[in-house]
């Protein structure tokens, strides 16, 4: 029995494909399948191709594949760009208007052709079109069609549905009639535990409200705008107040004013909107203001791919903002790790005072899977060092940039009796005071310059040795080891075990805090590989030169993958197979 | 409390003779005015002389970035609607780069007081052209022969026609009026802008202390604040004559008044932990 299986939605936008994608998917989750689903889609408003394509299996996806089982597609487009993409023996389901090349397909692809698109007035008929599609997809792929009717039922209106069911029961039963039932590969059943389809910037967004986020300002920027649609939506029934500003520039000072004030805030964009955000970095930085903001890459420079997908922020992010300060930059690799990590780093933001990045890509942010209900126990909140009337009146005069041996003062809030300061963009003393030009620092402004810059980068021990700032995936030790960061680690993981079970030795390095850089620990696991392969989703090896830059180390083999679409684990496997050889 | 709550030690590093020495005394006398509780006040600053206000001034106090104090007070405004929020800065500050901040911000109309020290010129960066600079006048950056070619910024009747709630102009040489301007913005609900005619002495040779001295007039007792039609007419008028005072004023709910979420207390009053995602997921099932 095959272990999973593909199935490439395809049509023009308008007509539902990706939510024929996600009830799919939806459906082999609540029937203990896991489902990786990833959304491409061209930066339009009407027209152009959407796809929408669900890979599922018996065990939880890491990665999607480009290869397919199944494509079930809408549109000529849909049909010519992804001809080659059927596996020999698929499934081919093509709107009856269509003209299929048999040519292109590969040896023994089945092809069905139905009357799918519904060319009734209005866009509701047309959206409806999905459901014909479904019905089709059932019956040709022996997916059961009751599982996806639940899921229209528990997501529809019932007049709605109804009339979807209808359509979906008609077309099933039209396809029946061309085949005898095909077998779908994988056993449904019932799940030992709840599950979720979720994508990454829902993760980020459930992680700053379980982390007790409650503000949120943002412009609107894809793949970022997602995380600030959902906390617009569902935040204010947790207290959260979303703002959405004139600009990038606005929403982020509004983020510092509001981590001032001392509320948890977050913000979320591309690297567009962080370019225009990078002065007020630093500010935070300096003024030493706790900050959480989402960087969702998409391709660039510039305004570059909105909608497809690069990890090439990396060296920008690091680096981003005049002078030099200490942040944390994270890179979620998978779900649970945009989930736990976004909880993580309001407390890191406020333990250590300054800005935490959480950087991602439209791969990770877009693409949804099957998941496990986050366990939520055992999360605390960790606020680090707030001064209270008490503390403040057992310290006077209250020193706000006090220098302490790990780098962190008392933070006051305003509105806390005995705490007023002043917290500052410039240069300043303990005190919070200007060091440039006042009298009362003219003799001792070099020191008070470098103590101050000190002082930011006295945190970095501490926050390495409290983070687990790598992860080792597969051998303690391998012929040949992957390093990823970021969304490259399902593909990587996938890739590794494709190779293991053809017998290679592979394991998998993932810096998931690039950040303060946690360079010990890249250095040991290096240390004992014997052959590297960089897998990154830039052109210059971003993370390879940060790696050399830390650690001394050259990773040699590069798999660098710049064309606007995600890794996947076969692409990975032959880079495997080229550097084992 | 009294004034001399609000002073710190530090000197000022203003040139003798600057206009912003008025603006912080009439500040404190506001302060003591309306017995502010310090402790529960932020002063928001952005990046030249008159933003250096903050630095002289014992409130709790956020020294920003060049043209970002509106956002900076409205967030902290929005994280903890409890406390009296001022920004202050410079008329390059909050006109030049601020200008799109200064634009959306009297829109929303939060309840922030904002005062802008108009010296009609760059002082900090030693005096180039400020979108206020009047024509015709000579700085660093508009030489002689041609100087500065472009119509100024209308500060009040902007503010008005944007919708700030209260808009008055008020006159460094005369404390009492411009400690009253203030005390009246501060204690108005809504987002309240006064422009103050700041003379500095060192790169702006036009808009002198003579020069206003002669110009300025208060706004006569006759005039109803409410009255928009002639509050704007009156914002047209600067030249040989220079209305101060209050132009307009009106009673309108601030952004905050209509959030939901805020009615219980500030968000930084909310508890932290214990957020109960179970419903979130469910939804997603
Ligand atoms: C992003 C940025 N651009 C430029 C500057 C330099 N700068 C400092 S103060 C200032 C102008 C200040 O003018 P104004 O706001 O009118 O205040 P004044 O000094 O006249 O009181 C400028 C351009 C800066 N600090 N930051
Ligand atoms: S340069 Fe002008 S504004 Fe600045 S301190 Fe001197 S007089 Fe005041």
């Amino acid at each position: 029995m095959r272990s999973d299986f593909s199935c490439l939605f395809a049509g023009e936008a308008g007509y539902g494909v990706m939510s024929a994608g996600s009830t799919v998917a939806k459906a082999a989750g609540r029937n203990n399948l896991w489902a990786f689903v990833v959304n491409e889609y061209p930066s339009l408003i009407k027209g152009g191709l959407n796809t929408c394509l669900v890979r599922l299996a018996a065990a939880p996806l890491p990665a999607h594949e480009e290869m397919i089982d199944c494509l079930a597609v809408l549109s000529q487009d849909g049909m010519e760009q992804n001809y080659g993409r059927v596996q020999p023996g698929g499934l081919l389901i093509a709107d009856a208007s269509l003209a299929v090349d048999s040519s292109r397909l590969a040896r023994g692809v089945r092809v069905y052709q139905l009357p799918l698109l519904q060319k009734g007035s209005g866009d509701v008929a047309k959206i409806m079109s999905n459901s014909a599609m479904l019905g089709a997809f059932c019956a040709l792929s022996g997916f059961p069609a009751d599982l996806i009717e639940a899921v229209l039922a528990s997501e529809f209106k019932p007049e709605v549905f109804e009339k979807n069911r209808l359509l979906l029961r008609a077309t099933y039963e039209l396809a029946a009639q061309q085949t005898a039932a095909a077998v779908f590969p994988l056993p449904f059943s019932e799940p030992p535990a709840r599950r979720m389809l979720i994508n990454g910037n829902d993760a980020i967004a459930m992680g700053a409200l379980q982390g007790g986020c409650k503000f949120a300002a943002g412009y609107p920027m894809t793949p970022g705008s997602s995380v600030l649609t959902y906390l617009a939506d569902y935040g204010p029934a947790f207290g959260l107040v979303f703002k959405q500003a004139e600009d990038e520039i606005a929403a982020i000072n509004m983020l510092i004013g509001a981590g001032f004030a001392g509320a948890r805030a977050i913000g979320a964009t591309s690297g567009g909107g962080f370019s225009l955000m990078v002065e007020a970095l630093g500010f935070a930085a300096l003024a030493e203001v706790p900050l959480v903001m989402v960087n969702a890459q998409r391709g660039g420079p510039s305004t570059g791919q909105p909608t497809r997908t690069a990890q090439a922020d990396l060296a920008f992010i690091l680096n981003a903002s005049q002078g030099e300060f200490l942040r944390i930059v994270v890179a979620p690799g998978d779900i649970e790790e945009c989930f736990f990590e976004t909880f993580r780093a309001f407390n890191l933001a406020e333990k250590y005072q300054l800005p935490v990045i959480i950087l991602t890509d439209k791969y990770l942010a877009d693409s949804a899977a099957t998941h496990p209900f986050f366990k939520t126990e055992g999360l605390a909140i960790e606020r680090g060092k707030l001064a209270d009337p008490d503390w403040l009146a057992a310290h006077q005069p209250y020193k706000r940039y006090e220098f302490t041996a790990d780098g962190v003062s008392a933070r006051a809030l305003p509105g806390t009796g005995g705490g007023r300061h002043i917290a500052t963009s410039y240069t300043h003393g303990e005190d919070g005071f200007y060091s440039s030009g006042n009298r009362e620092y003219a003799g001792s402004e070099p020191e008070v310059t470098v103590k101050a810059l000190d002082k930011l980068f006295d945190k970095e021990p501490h926050i390495l040795a409290e983070l687990e700032a790598v992860r080792l995936y597969g051998p303690e030790t391998a012929e040949l080891t992957l390093v990823v960061w970021g969304s490259t680690k399902g593909a990587a993981l996938a890739g590794m075990e494709l190779a293991t079970a053809a017998g290679l030795s592979v394991n998998v390095l993932q810096v998931v805090y690039l950040s303060p850089f946690p360079a010990a620990a890249v250095a040991a696991i290096l240390g004992r590989s014997r052959q590297t392969l960089l897998v990154e989703g830039n052109k210059t090896a971003q993370l390879g030169g940060l790696v050399r830059m830390h650690t001394g180390i050259h990773l040699a083999n590069r798999y660098l993958k710049y064309d606007s679409r995600a890794f996947t684990p076969s692409q990975i496997l032959l880079k495997i197979k080229e550097v084992l050889a | 409390m009294s004034a001399y709550d609000a002073n710190l030690d530090y000197v000022p590093t203003w040139c003798p003779g600057c206009g912003n020495f008025g603006i912080i005394n009439s500040l404190k006398k506001a302060f003591a005015v309306l017995e502010l509780d310090l402790e529960q006040t932020v002063l928001v600053n952005g990046i030249g002389c008159s933003s250096k206000i903050g630095q002289y001034i014992n409130c709790y106090r956020i020294e920003t970035l060049h043209g970002r104090t509106l956002p900076v007070a409205t967030g902290v405004k929005l994280a903890n609607h409890g406390l009296t929020v001022i920004a202050e800065g410079g008329d390059g500050d909050g006109m030049g780069l601020g200008m799109g901040h200064f634009v959306h911000t009297a829109r929303r109309n939060l309840d922030i007081s904002y005062f802008i020290h108009n010296n009609q010129v760059y002082g900090l960066t030693k005096g180039q052209t400020s979108p206020t600079s009047e024509p015709g006048m000579f700085t660093k950056f508009t030489p002689p022969p041609l100087g500065n070619v472009e119509r100024p910024v209308n500060i009040v009747d902007m503010a008005i026609s944007l919708g700030a709630s209260f808009v008055a102009r008020a006159y460094t040489g005369n404390m009492n009026q411009l400690t009253d301007m203030m005390a009246q913005a501060i204690r108005h609900r809504g987002f309240a802008v006064v422009d103050i005619l700041q003379p500095c002495v060192s790169f702006n040779a036009v808009n002198t202390y003579a020069w206003y001295q002669q110009r300025v007039r208060t706004i006569g007792g006759d005039h109803d604040p409410s009255d928009r039609e002639r509050a704007k007419a009156l914002a047209g008028i600067w030249g040989d004559e220079i209305p101060v005072g209050v132009f307009w004023r009106e009673e309108r709910p601030t952004f905050a008044d209509s959030l939901p979420q805020l009615k219980g207390g500030p968000l930084t009053a909310q508890p932290l932990a214990g957020a109960d995602i179970s419903s979130l997921m469910e939804e997603l099932a």
